[in-house]
């Protein structure tokens, strides 16, 4: 009797509740997602949601043209360039959050912050000998050895308060102790559009439109962004269509992006500086043998795994790759020459190779992050069955993926990454990926180790004109498509579902884009409505 | 026996557990030859074939690169089966070896044992695998060695609350005062008198190890692609709902028909052989 | 009373020595893990001098005894280390996800013994009709799938085919509610919320009945048993004879001594909550500790996995001495001295 007397009344007010509760939404808001963790230091920053952050929250010198290779000033109204030394000029009327006015002496620290912590993004910086502030608004940067790219790299080079950072200085090593990093991992020092009002890393990062702006931003841009971290695909599905989530990772499998757009939602697209990546681990045996490399890069299924990345008939995850180099870089072979699989190639290469395919088990990996690689490594395991090989399949968390990577011996046979240039130059692409000395990171489980490569990489960022530079990255395909390190997947293009209520045009409009990963999300740019 | 008979009859409930269970194992031992499509349970996959819902061909529709669902349930059951037939094999033996010297033997053996017991007791269950399976590659076996490492002490802890109180019974005395050895009153004499809860609780457990390895499995740490596996088969198919519903509905009954006929047969032992304590 | 003190004071130093048993067990167990701590901690791009200087700092180079003898000190300064995966000290975050997960298990449990029980007591009651069948069914079918079946079933039908619940979260985006002792339930309420209240309860419906429904049919079967039992005691009959209501019998006289082998059993189900809430919380996105405990272990993050689990640990001996505490009230014959527990 008591029991039901209060079963009953308890579901009365379950009822009550439940009608009551109808949060209102914020006007104005912008709601997203990424994979964790968020990083919020720029001179650690070195994934997409740490991008995402780091091109909102702050400013650099330059930026990418849209829609066209080059790049135009931000921070900087201008620069010379004589020999190895820059000059840049800097606008007067920028502030950072905290009130403090942006100065030379904030470049120069930034610079020094990056190159001394030597983590993220610092390699960018390693041809930096010097930067000094030669008066409050003029910034010279000299470089110890020639570096063409050296421009594009700046996108990466964001400017702190060295102020703020200065009054926040952890405790660590040396004078600088550690150089404000736990202080930056929690806050912002920028003067970028967006200000961090919270940041969890692990959940969500709160930012909020900066009224002082300098910059061009839109009419109906967002005045509140929220980032979150780490949400399930069927989470964001249901978050999509039922209003209260505006735009997907890119990381989203297709039958669920396909699912979305049945119900309305539109598809963001950036595209054209990176790539998926078949890596192929060049110091394990049977993967030492070039011939058996080249047979597993015939065997591969091209076609089928573009199409494993289609989510409508114009739409896909996957454009066919034409080489080692992605399509519009220099040095990029034609589209017309797209790879596909050859079987007859693959045993006639396998002919030449030392092994016998049946004595090695082959260790494929993908990122337990990203679920589609499970696909990728399931064909590929049918396909390189038909050569004789067994593979075994191992999921790996990001992390320690990128663990495992530091050694060849623990270095899985294959492993699947999708990577861009960082600063939308194939410098920053192929270098990392194939240089010898930088063997061994996430983007370079190859482990090559070849003299004409070397030298080749060492051309594309050095030679003074684009003619020259054209000609070093199409010897360096022309050499990476024989010596087969890796198994070009396909070009890549990262797809976002978004709802119609955001209008993001350096994600729709070709003629709007950055060729850069990331800065197609620059909040400010976008318009959302009710 | 003709009052097992009798207790079964009356109790319709445990019969259809044991033909609950019979299904399943066989489903599992002739998997080769029920199952439409054999060859999905290893490396294949079938583009052209995905997401298909259920229907036609595929009974319980395609998973995400095209391969039978029906088929790999059938050989998912094998690797449950297994599980659960080699973790019992293993742990129960020595827990119940464990329980009977800590209860028997008295003294140091059992304040040692029973304290180390209580450590393993001490960590949910799922919680020590977890940690065991993080540390070791996500195999099969490695599977198993997490699981058996978690099980013997509830075994260890019942058999040695029945061995307490059997202890002070006549017929121990009785072996002790003829002269009988240690090892023959725990294993000859005491024993006996304990089979009937364990058997109960080793029938209940066949359930719950399936339960836990698919619980494991479902967090990522089970056999890996293409071995079919009940939990990552639900982990997986919970990224696409509601649209491919039936990629996780499918494997979710799967385990739910499995453990369900193991429970219904074990509260059929436990009213047959009288309860356990 | 005195004799009781005395026992619950020897229960809570066992327990304390069992903690210890489970911190070497895991520290054990977290430091067999192949590869580096300090590598995976610097990430990719750091050289190997800053590894080897964060190696020394981790202490990794020295064996392993000297290696949980500084943990242990650090442990005793309330210094759990820092947690590789969210860069931060474990110790704020366990204190960030605890409540959450303590806010489901409490939830749960409310639900295991509010519906549980009265469940058994009707089948008892109804014994051999079709209640008791019903309940009987019901409670081995609930007990027989992991609760991540159930989280999915749920979710499937009362999120997705009748939208009724959230998906996924603790609270609705549009909220911001201060963080006082981390349960929204009290939070919100602080802050004066009403509609944030209501919609963080709307949003722990789902997970709460997903974690408790297994030991809602296992608290059922166990109160229908044990009620069973007790009707069968001579001194429900001699009541029964007494002509008093049924009611009045089945509350006081058949009810309340069957409660204590009960709960036993219920609270070691309720302990158990804290396992299977890896499971729930993993499937609806909820931010609480289990979720964290499943990220560490899958990326190795030695600390953050050794504190999770010995947390853990700690919870569950807790609630194995407030069952025995409990027990002991409950219990007449061992309150008036007259039996021991």
């Amino acid at each position: 009797m008591m029991t039901r007397l209060l079963m009953g009344s308890a579901s009365a007010a379950a009822l009550a509740l439940m009608l009551a509760a109808a949060p209102a939404v914020a006007q104005n808001v912008l709601r997203l997602d990424e994979v964790p963790v968020g990083e919020l230091d720029p001179a650690l920053a070195s994934d997409y949601a740490d991008s995402l952050l780091m091109f909102n929250v702050y400013d650099t010198l330059v930026l990418p043209a849209q829609g066209s290779p080059g790049h135009v000033p931000h921070l900087a109204t201008g620069w010379e360039i004589d020999g190895a030394t820059f000059t840049f000029t800097l606008r007067d009327d920028v502030t950072f959050h905290s009130g403090n006015p942006m100065t030379a002496e904030d470049v120069v620290f930034s610079i020094e912050r990056m190159k001394a912590l030597g983590m993220g993004l610092s390699f960018l910086l390693a041809s930096v000998d010097s930067a000094e502030a030669v008066d409050t608004h003029t910034v010279r940067i000299t470089l110890s050895a020639p570096y063409t790219p050296f421009i594009a790299s700046l996108v990466r080079v964001p400017i702190v308060d060295k102020t703020t950072v200065m009054a926040n200085l952890g405790t660590g090593e040396g004078e600088m102790g550690d150089w404000g990093q736990a202080y930056l991992s929690a806050n912002s020092a920028g003067t970028g559009a967006y200000s961090v009002t919270s940041h969890n890393p692990q959940e969500e990062t709160v930012m909020t439109l900066n009224a002082a702006y300098f910059g061009e931003v839109a009419e109906g841009a967002p005045s509140e962004v929220r980032l979150r971290y780490g949400l399930e695909p069927a989470t964001v599905r249901a978050m999509v269509a039922r209003g209260e989530h505006d735009i997907s990772s890119q990381w989203l499998p297709p039958e669920v992006m396909v699912a979305l757009a049945g119900e309305g939602a539109q598809f963001l697209q950036e595209s054209g500086t990176g790539a998926f990546y078949i890596k192929l681990n060049t110091q394990k045996a049977p993967l030492d043998d070039v011939n058996c490399r080249l047979a597993l890069a015939a065997a591969f299924d091209y076609q089928t795994a573009i199409a494993i990345t289609k989510i409508t008939d114009d739409v896909a995850g996957g454009v066919p790759a034409t080489g080692a180099v992605p399509v519009g870089m220099f040095g990029a072979n034609g589209p017309d020459m797209a790879m596909a699989q050859d079987l007859e190639a693959a045993q006639a290469h396998l002919a030449n190779c030392a092994y016998t395919p049946s004595d090695h088990t082959l260790e494929l990996s993908w990122i337990a992050e990203v679920a589609i690689e499970e696909r990728f490594a399931l064909l590929m395991q049918q396909s390189f069955a038909t050569l004789g090989f067994n593979t075994e399949i191992v999921r790996v968390p990001w992390v320690l993926f990128t663990e495992r990577v530091t050694s060849p011996e623990t270095t899985p046979h294959i492993s699947q990454v999708f990577v861009t240039a960082t600063t939308g130059d194939p410098d920053t692409l192929l270098y990392p990926m194939y240089h010898s000395s930088t063997a061994g990171t996430w983007q370079s489980p190859e482990y090559l180790n070849d003299l004409e490569v070397d030298a080749l990489l060492e051309a594309g960022r050095t030679a003074p004109d684009e003619a020259g530079r054209e000609a070093a990255y199409a010897g360096l395909n022309a050499r990476l498509m024989a010596l087969a390190p890796t198994i070009y997947g396909f070009d890549r293009n990262s797809v976002f579902a978004a709802s119609t209520r955001v209008s993001a045009p350096a994600l729709t409009d070709p003629a709007q884009a950055f060729g850069l990963d990331g800065m197609g999300f620059s909040f400010r740019l976008m318009t959302v409505t009710e | 026996m003709k009052r097992a008979a009798f207790i079964l009859a009356a109790n319709p409930l445990t019969l259809v557990g044991v033909m609950l269970v019979m299904l399943v194992v066989m489903a599992a031992a002739l998997a080769d030859v029920i199952a439409p499509f054999p060859a999905h349970r290893g490396a294949v996959v079938d583009f052209l074939n995905f997401n298909k819902p259920p229907g036609g061909d595929y009974l319980m529709g395609t998973d995400v690169v095209g391969r039978d669902l029906f088929s790999r349930i059938l050989y998912a059951y094998r690797i449950s089966l297994l599980m659960a037939v080699v973790v019992l094999a293993i742990a129960v033996p020595i827990g119940v070896t464990l329980g009977l010297m800590a209860g028997y033997l008295g003294g140091r053996w059992e304040y040692g044992l029973m304290r180390v017991t209580d450590v393993f007791l001490s960590i949910p269950p799922l919680v020590l695998a977890l940690s065991i399976l993080g540390v070791l590659k996500p195999t099969l076996l490695n599977g198993m060695i997490a699981i058996t490492a978690m099980w013997w002490p509830w075994y260890t802890r019942l058999v040695y609350n029945i061995t307490r109180g059997e202890k002070a019974e006549g017929y121990v005395l009785a072996a002790e005062v003829t002269g009988a050895s240690r090892a023959h009153v725990m294993f000859r004499e005491i024993l006996p008198n304990c089979l009937p809860a364990i058997v109960t609780k080793m029938t209940l457990d066949a359930g719950f190890v399936i339960l836990i390895a698919s619980s494991l499995s479902f967090l990522g740490l089970g056999v890996q692609a293409p071995t079919p596996d009940l939990g990552s088969m639900v982990a997986e198919g919970a990224r696409y709902l509601p649209d491919q519903w039936w990629l996780s509905v499918f494997p979710g009954l799967a385990i739910l028909v499995a453990v369900f006929g193991f429970n219904l047969i074990g509260d059929g032992l436990r009213d047959i052989l009288g309860g356990d304590r | 009373m005195l004799t009781i003190l005395r026992q619950i004071l020897q229960r809570i130093g066992m327990s304390l020595l069992v903690l210890w048993g489970v911190s070497v067990l895991i520290f054990a167990i977290a430091r067999v893990i192949p590869g580096n701590p300090a590598r995976v901690a610097l990430g990719p791009n750091a050289t190997a001098e800053q590894v080897d200087a964060l190696a020394r700092m981790l202490h990794l180079d020295r064996s392993i005894f000297i290696q949980y003898g500084f943990w242990l000190r650090d442990l005793l300064r309330g210094d759990l280390g820092r947690s590789l995966y969210t860069n931060r000290p474990v110790t704020q975050d366990i204190a960030e996800f605890l409540p959450a997960t303590l806010e489901l298990i409490t939830v749960a449990a409310v639900l295991m013994i509010v519906v549980g029980l009265p469940l058994g007591i009707l089948a008892a009651r109804y014994r051999g009709r079709w209640p008791d069948h019903l309940v009987r069914v019901l409670s081995l079918l609930t007990v027989s799938a992991p609760s991540f079946v159930w989280a999915v079933v749920l979710m499937l039908c009362f999120a997705y085919f009748l939208p009724i619940f959230p998906i996924a979260g603790r609270l609705s985006e549009a909220f911001d509610i201060p963080r006082t002792t981390g349960f929204l339930s009290i939070d919100t309420l602080l802050a004066g919320n009403l509609a944030a209240f209501a919609d963080a309860a709307h949003h722990i419906v789902l997970p709460a009945i997903a974690l408790s429904l297994s030991g809602i049919g296992q608290a059922a079967r166990l109160t229908r048993a044990n009620m069973i039992e007790t009707y069968d005691k001579p001194y429900i009959e001699m009541a029964q004879a007494y002509g008093f209501p049924d009611g009045r019998i089945a509350r006081i006289y058949a009810f309340r001594p069957s409660l204590i082998p009960s709960l036993t059993i219920i609270g070691l189900d309720i302990a158990a909550l804290l396992g299977n809430a890896f499971l729930v919380e993993a499937v609806f996105g909820w931010p609480g500790l289990s979720r964290y405990g499943v990220q560490v272990i899958l990326r190795k993050d030695l600390n953050a996995i050794v504190g999770t689990v010995l947390i853990i640990a700690a919870m569950f001996l807790i609630v194995n001495i407030i069952v025995d505490i409990l027990t002991v009230l409950l219990n007449p014959r061992i309150r008036h001295g007259e039996a021991r527990p």
